[in-house]
């Protein structure tokens, strides 16, 4: 269709530019991995000598990672692990029924409601961080569980998503079910949420990302080492003076593992909702 | 069985009473909050505006308020822009696009926290190894996140890596709903692809492009995990922003109120940002 982006120079600078940018997102991420596997004396080697050795070690060894299990850094995972995983699973059942609600039902105050979800997933969290760390104090919440989770189950984007989602069922299909005697709950447990397998991956993963990404609410609700989740468990690492750089970068390492995995998995169901115009 | 017209309740209540608790009243509380002192004895006071008046003949408030709006005149319009740009080369059809796309966006899945860490290891003057390349090409080492004329740049850099590609995909939805037709019919026309760009492409992103500004401008008002981990607000309050400002006054100076107060800011300064989102967002067709 356009003839100037098809000319071979063109081709060409634009996969020449793509590449540079993709080697500035993935380079940093690479050394790191990299560095991660390098024996521990050979940590400071690289900057007064740049080549390829400051890339690629002369000897790969797993002893970075091996060190770090007798640490508290194994707690930390499990914390995340288990923090994320029940924000997920509460996330999606939570915010799927309100999500079906408002797509399936007409009720008095529906827009206002509504309203305030639209509302609370344009207030960044971060924005109640202090005073919600005021409540959570006052629910004697501090430094546990459910203060890293409860907060972050209910998430007006996705239930916008999932209403998006039901409401592109028609109610005739619904109302069908109704005379056929099936109860509300069972229509959302046995009809409408078996179709939404995209919306629930995509939800899951929104749910993920924004309780993996949190910061400041770990470590202002929950920063005893108990309770510390990996990304308040690091950052605490890189406070002090180190001695232990190798132990740094295979923790660092692992939790970007932690992170990137899962995303790649999903990621394309969760790209094409966002570019199919489900959030705009 | 339950009567269908309090259905819709039940559905909704698990969800809206978690959107009640932990979204809308913290906003009261840091209001009311705001308006108490801590006595010595630790009990909490009614104090009207003593914080705000405080606030307001704190040299370091504004010192934080002016590095706050200096971060975000710097960086919203430069992700902005690294974003769309992003969109454009990764929107046309292209053998292996989607590699790329995948690795653009990949910076989302690491935790913000994290992705501070990491660029405090790459950018260390003893073992990152850019330091090494600039020295190897010439530049010579720089001190980046350890220098105050420095420090806040480096942080506008990390959370650009971190964040570009996020707000990509929300350009690339606005590049994907522009109707290929329009663009057909420009090059009938006889428009040069410059030309459809400047005045096709350019004023039909008008809607998507403000969006991105402000939602990002929303985020970034909050700024916080880079700064907790790499700077400390340092080197000489360079890069204090005023939610680190709301984080020391908090635990560094047991000041619940003062915290408060500089969150009731930051909340009204967010719910104005709110605001303006909402009437981009609302019903598209009233501006077409």
């Amino acid at each position: 269709m356009d003839t100037p982006f098809r000319s071979p120079l063109a081709l060409m600078l634009r996969y020449g530019l793509l590449s540079i940018l993709a080697f500035m997102v993935v380079c940093p991420l690479a050394w790191l991995a990299l560095a991660s596997l390098r024996p521990q004396a050979e940590i400071f080697q690289p900057v007064s000598e740049f080549g390829w050795h400051t890339f690629i070690p002369s000897r790969l060894t797993l002893d970075n990672y091996r060190a770090l299990w007798n640490g508290d850094f194994p707690l930390a995972v499990k914390n995340s692990v288990f923090v994320a995983f029940m924000t997920v699973v509460f996330g999606i059942v939570v915010n799927a029924l309100a999500g079906f609600a408002f797509a399936a039902f007409d009720f008095r105050g529906k827009n206002l409601l509504f309203l305030l979800v639209i509302i609370s997933f344009m207030m960044p969290f971060e924005a109640i961080v202090l005073p919600l760390y005021v409540m959570i104090r006052a629910f004697g919440w501090a430094n546990s569980y459910q203060a890293l989770i409860v907060p972050e189950i209910a998430n007006g984007m996705v239930i916008f998503l999932f209403r998006q989602f039901f409401a592109s069922i028609p109610r005739d299909f619904y109302e069908a079910a109704r005379v056929d005697g099936a109860s509300w709950l069972y229509i959302f447990t046995r009809i409408a949420m078996p179709l939404s397998w995209p919306t629930i991956a995509t939800s899951g993963l929104m749910l993920f990302l924004a309780q993996w990404d949190s910061f400041f609410w770990p470590v202002v609700a929950a920063s005893a080492p108990d309770y510390a989740v990996v990304q308040v468990a690091i950052a605490r690492n890189i406070n002090f003076e180190q001695n232990d750089w190798g132990g740094l970068f295979a923790s660092t390492n692992i939790a970007i593992l932690l992170g990137t995995i899962p995303f790649l998995l999903i990621q394309r169901f969760y790209v094409r909702t966002l570019i199919s115009g489900g959030i705009k | 069985m339950i009567s269908s017209r309090w259905t819709p309740y039940l559905f909704l209540a698990p969800a809206l009473a978690g959107l009640l608790i932990f979204r809308l009243i913290p906003i009261v509380v840091a209001a009311g909050g705001s308006l108490t002192g801590v006595s010595l004895m630790g009990d909490m006071r009614f104090v009207g505006l003593e914080n705000f008046e405080y606030l307001m003949t704190d040299p370091e408030f504004w010192s934080s308020l002016n590095i706050t709006l200096l971060f975000n005149v710097i960086i919203n319009p430069l992700q902005l822009a690294v974003a769309f740009g992003l969109a454009l080369l990764v929107f046309r059809p292209l053998r292996g696009v989607w590699l790329y796309r995948t690795l653009l966006v990949l910076p989302m899945a690491v935790s913000t926290g994290i992705s501070a860490v990491l660029f405090g290891l790459f950018l260390d003057g003893n073992l990152g190894p850019l330091n090494g390349f600039l020295e190897w090409i010439g530049i010579g080492a720089q001190p980046f996140h350890r220098s105050a004329d420095q420090a806040l740049y480096t942080l506008i850099g990390i959370a650009t890596w971190k964040g570009a590609g996020y707000w990509m995909l929300f350009l690339l939805a606005g590049l994907y709903s522009i109707p290929s037709t329009v663009h057909e019919a420009a090059a009938i026309d006889g428009a040069s692809a410059w030309q459809r760009f400047r005045h096709v492409t350019l004023p039909l992103m008008r809607k998507p492009m403000a969006f991105v500004l402000v939602a990002d401008t929303a985020i970034n008002f909050l700024f916080f995990a880079p700064v907790y981990i790499l700077t400390s607000g340092g080197p000489s309050g360079s890069t204090s922003v005023l939610m680190f400002q709301a984080y020391r006054a908090a635990f560094t100076f047991s000041d619940i109120g003062r915290s408060l107060a500089v969150s009731t800011i930051l909340l009204a300064i967010i719910l104005v940002i709110v605001v303006l989102e909402f009437r981009l967002l609302r019903s598209p067709e009233e501006r077409a």
